[in-house]
């Protein structure tokens, strides 16, 4: 998905199916097509029917109805707040964890192991446990503001809770290892000896990091960033009991129109939507370079 | 590489191996017991050792799972037919909801003797008239808890109050629609069970300025904003109102004068039930009053049992935040099922929230 | 200069990651029903969490799920990678937009697919179900991982290994698996994780004799969520922390020996 063939070495040959490529190419395949493919062509299905009542959908009558329904300012809001949300989670969460795996990648190998697991530790603890938590740091009369007040620092408690800071505080906490990980995986394999023929051919630091060293790294900066960007599109849990749940986010969004409304077919309508915007989104993002740079700076580099 | 392979591997081998035998090893007796029933209700909703005295007395073994909303509950029992559980506990509108949609079995009110303990005043409600289908459990009432250190409780008897200039930033509402709608119609003197969407669409406009004096939309632990002084104006249920006022007892409960909501959550047996009889001893069991008596104080809120509340202590029922006094209590309505017309709410909602 | 940067740097996120834990952890000590301020101390909640079998039970069912999970997903996801990355086979595309579409799939919409669809199969809801339904949304977080460490991977190295008469699943033990090891170890930590902390999904796909601990969790909220879950939280912290410690010092020792 994200990352291309190898496309180096030999022509590729014509693909016979052995067992284990068998095994390989259609196994996952197999259980992905019948727990995810057709439930979700039946969600698209469901997105044309109409509402049915006490039953939830009647295919009796399919119109677009529910699509003409999306066309509101209302969903454009609640489209561009949880795209915003996402987006600056996803930019906090590479920014802080680019050096951070960059510097887990390059520790003492013996180490490496022990410290990627410290740092994923902390998530094995229920996420709404640890967001109480933040609340309990953030609040007016809570520890940072003690601390702060007890310091004389501050002479009144700083607004922390309930503020666009604790909501990307909050989306920062909860997804940052699902950028650090990957990243890791794609650091840890650059090979060093590039960057140095890179600074023995007299490239300076910044130029050797941009124009060798991220531009191998890219297909993990790619796959952090949706693992980050994605899942947060449609959280709202967090951003909620964080930020004072004043803007309506799309998660809640759909699951309300499912589960409150009982209106399965604009829940539908409106899912399939957010999948489609968010396909054309990263197909752009993959066109416009974000990948492709990768595979040029690496034959360069080789 | 390949040592940190190694290691992880192991490391990853060890959980699972620990994660495996654990439990195999902690349970063993898990399928003793023949007599079961299986209980569907909110995460500690009901005290264990009110479980375990049932199984002593009855051989029935209790299992009990959770739900987080009535509205997950009723999706989930919808979409499976309602089998699997014995008894769920919905609340007020999703009875009426669930049984109109033929998802619970008609009660036999022959085979509870220990109804008779019910004050009437709970029994035959709007949202299941002659109690066809569920049985009281608990109920109680959301109204608005006010820190009085910061805001004289005289100065908001009514919802109107909250449009005031000088609570701007200070407010907490439900995260919730019927919860705020409800104000609204309320507020303009309807029911908050209105099917109208008239009178919906005046309670939205109503709102609407109303928005950008919220600090929180939380249904979930309001008491907590409250308590910390982010806020000074909390819309609440009377359960999360008892715990702050416990904590600070600076914080009021004031039940407006326009009315307000009330909540009951119900006994039911689902259609697909597989041990009715068992599930029938059960609300037998927990109708007696010592029983309810138990459950209500342990958890703190009020039993709908006339029998019960002679056993509770005077400090317990005087608490206006758990039995509202008579006057109060004739302006609460419990929240209804709306029917389609939870479309438009919902609509509404979105916009109030989008604004 | 820059080692000490570099070491400041990560112990400031470390930090970051372990400073509400640490309150948790005093929380669980306090004497209070919620966590707000200092009440004193007090080991109650830990004496509560003893005779809380429900909540133990379910920390358990938890754990086992999430272990079993993780890995099977991490199996059938890099086996997919490795599909990916090195075959055009037919289907190639189909499975990678499925990935996609799990992983952009809203939860709510997931968990009610899932569950339509093992209710229409006649599957009994409870540990099978859920177990299939969380192997499904883990997949494509350890196939992204693995994908992305084998871009630029030659795989001259595996025919040059089945030239020497390895066959093809041996090449891919001794050869490609090794060299994405630290891609497939990240996925399934991310799959534990995911698991283990899963509400939404788990809720509709399980059954009334199975349930996990974010369910009750969750469930508690509206009643306020009890301390002996603060207790819990720290003993498993403690539990996993001492854990990794202890498999660590004794794989050096076995190095060193």
């Amino acid at each position: 998905m994200n990352a291309a063939p190898g496309r180096r070495g030999r022509a590729r040959p014509a693909f016979r199916l052995t067992p284990f490529r068998l095994a390989a190419c259609y196994g996952a395949f197999a259980w992905m097509i019948l727990l995810v493919a057709l439930p979700h062509l039946l969600l698209a299905a469901a997105s044309l029917a109409a509402r049915g009542d006490p039953g939830y959908l009647d295919f009796s009558r399919l119109s677009l109805d529910a699509y003409a329904r999306l066309l509101s300012p209302e969903f454009a809001t609640v489209f561009a707040s949880s795209t915003a949300l996402a987006g600056g989670a996803t930019l906090i969460c590479l920014l802080l964890g680019y050096p951070f795996a960059w510097i887990l990648a390059r520790a003492p190998r013996k180490w490496r192991g022990f410290l990627l697991l410290l740092t994923i530790l902390p998530f094995w603890t229920n996420s709404l446990i640890r967001t109480y938590a933040l609340i309990a740091l953030l609040g007016a009369k809570g520890l940072i503001n003690a601390a702060l007040l007890g310091l004389g620092l501050i002479s009144a408690p700083l607004e922390l809770l309930y503020t666009d800071f604790a909501v990307f505080l909050g989306l920062t906490y909860t997804l940052l290892p699902f950028m650090i990980l990957p990243l890791y995986g794609s650091i840890e394999k650059l090979d060093p000896r590039l960057a140095e023929a890179a600074r023995d051919l007299g490239a300076g630091r910044t130029a050797t990091f941009l124009r060798v060293s991220l531009p191998l790294t890219l297909p993990g900066v790619a796959a952090g960033c949706m693992f980050v960007f994605l899942p947060a599109m449609g959280m709202f849990y967090i951003p909620d009991v964080l930020g004072g749940a004043r803007t309506l986010l799309l998660g809640s969004f759909i699951k309300a129109q499912f589960l409150t409304a009982r209106d399965w077919p604009f829940g539908a309508a409106a899912s399939v939507t957010l999948m489609l915007l968010m396909a054309v989104l990263y197909a752009f993002f993959v066109r416009s370079g974000g990948l492709g740079a990768a595979h040029g700076a690496r034959r360069r580099a080789a | 590489m390949r040592t940190t392979l190694a290691a992880l591997a192991a490391k990853a081998l060890l959980l699972c191996a620990l994660a495996v035998l654990l439990p195999a090893l902690a349970a063993p007796e898990a399928r003793a017991a023949k007599k079961e029933l299986f209980l569907f209700i909110w995460s500690e909703y009901i005290p264990d050792a009110v479980l375990a005295d049932f199984r002593k007395q009855t051989g029935i073994r209790v299992t009990a799972t959770t739900y987080d909303s009535s509205e997950a509950m009723y999706s989930k029992l919808k979409l499976t037919g309602g089998a699997g559980y014995d008894i769920v506990v919905p609340s007020a509108d999703y009875v009426m909801r669930m049984g109109a949609e033929g998802l619970l079995l008609r009660i036999d009110k022959a085979r509870l003797k220990n109804l008779r303990n019910i004050d009437p005043k709970f029994l035959d409600r709007p949202f299941d008239p002659g109690n066809a289908w569920s049985v009281p459990y608990m109920w109680g009432t959301t109204a608005l808890a006010v820190n009085s250190a910061r805001v004289d409780p005289k100065a908001v008897q009514s919802w109107g109050d909250l449009w005031r200039p000088e609570y701007k930033g200070r407010l907490l509402l439900p995260n919730d629609m019927r919860g705020v709608l409800g104000m609204g119609l309320k507020l303009q003197g309807r029911s908050l069970n209105s099917m109208s969407e008239a009178e919906v669409k005046a309670a939205f406009e109503k709102l609407l300025p109303l928005m950008d004096a919220v600090k929180v939309f939380d249904s979930d632990s309001p008491k907590q904003a409250i308590l910390s002084g982010e806020v000074d104006l909390a819309v609440m249920w009377n359960g999360e109102a008892k715990v702050a006022a416990e904590e600070d007892p600076k914080i009021v409960y004031v039940y407006p004068r326009e009315g307000f909501s009330m909540w009951m959550d119900n006994l039911s047996i689902p259609k697909g039930a597989k041990n009715a009889d068992a599930a029938y001893a059960f609300i037998d069991y927990i109708l007696r009053p010592e029983v309810s008596a138990r459950i209500c104080s342990e958890m703190g809120y009020a039993t709908p049992n006339k029998a019960a509340m002679a056993r509770l202590d005077a400090a317990e029922l005087a608490n206006p935040v758990i039995y509202p006094p008579e006057d109060a209590y004739a302006r609460g309505e419990f929240e209804g099922n709306v029917g389609q017309a939870v479309t438009f709410y919902e609509q509404y909602w979105t916009r109030l929230k989008t604004r | 200069m820059s080692r000490l940067l570099k070491a400041f740097y990560a112990a400031a996120v470390y930090l970051f990651l372990y400073l509400p834990l640490a309150v948790l952890v005093v929380f669980s000590f306090n004497d209070s029903r919620l966590t707000l301020a200092w009440k004193g101390f007090t080991l109650s909640w830990y004496v509560k969490l003893l005779h809380n079998r429900t909540l133990l039970d379910a920390a358990l069912n938890s754990l086992t799920v999430a272990a079993l999970s993780a890995c099977a997903a991490t199996v059938a996801g890099t086996l997919a990678a490795v599909a990916l990355s090195r075959w055009r086979f037919p289907g190639r595309k189909s499975l990678s937009a499925v990935m996609y579409v799990v992983m952009m799939s809203p939860d709510i919409v997931m968990a009610l697919s899932l569950l339509v669809l093992f209710v229409s199969l006649g599957l009994p809801l409870g540990f099978g179900t859920l177990l299939l339904a969380h192997v499904t949304f883990c997949i494509p977080f350890v196939t992204v991982t693995v994908l992305s460490r084998l871009s630029g991977f030659d795989w001259g190295l595996m025919e040059a290994a089945m030239d020497l008469g390895a066959s093809e699943s041996q090449a891919f033990w001794r050869v490609i698996l090794p060299l994405a090891a630290p891609a497939v170890a990240a996925g399934w930590l991310m799959s534990f994780t995911l698991s283990l902390d899963d509400v939404i999904i788990s809720f509709f796909t399980t059954g009334p004799t199975y349930e996990v601990l974010p369910l009750r969790i969750y469930s508690m909220v509206r009643l306020g969520v009890k301390p002996e879950v603060n207790a819990l939280c720290t003993v498993m912290i403690g539990l996993t922390l001492a854990a990794v410690a202890v498999s660590h010092l004794l794989l050096r020792e076995r190095r060193r020996a």
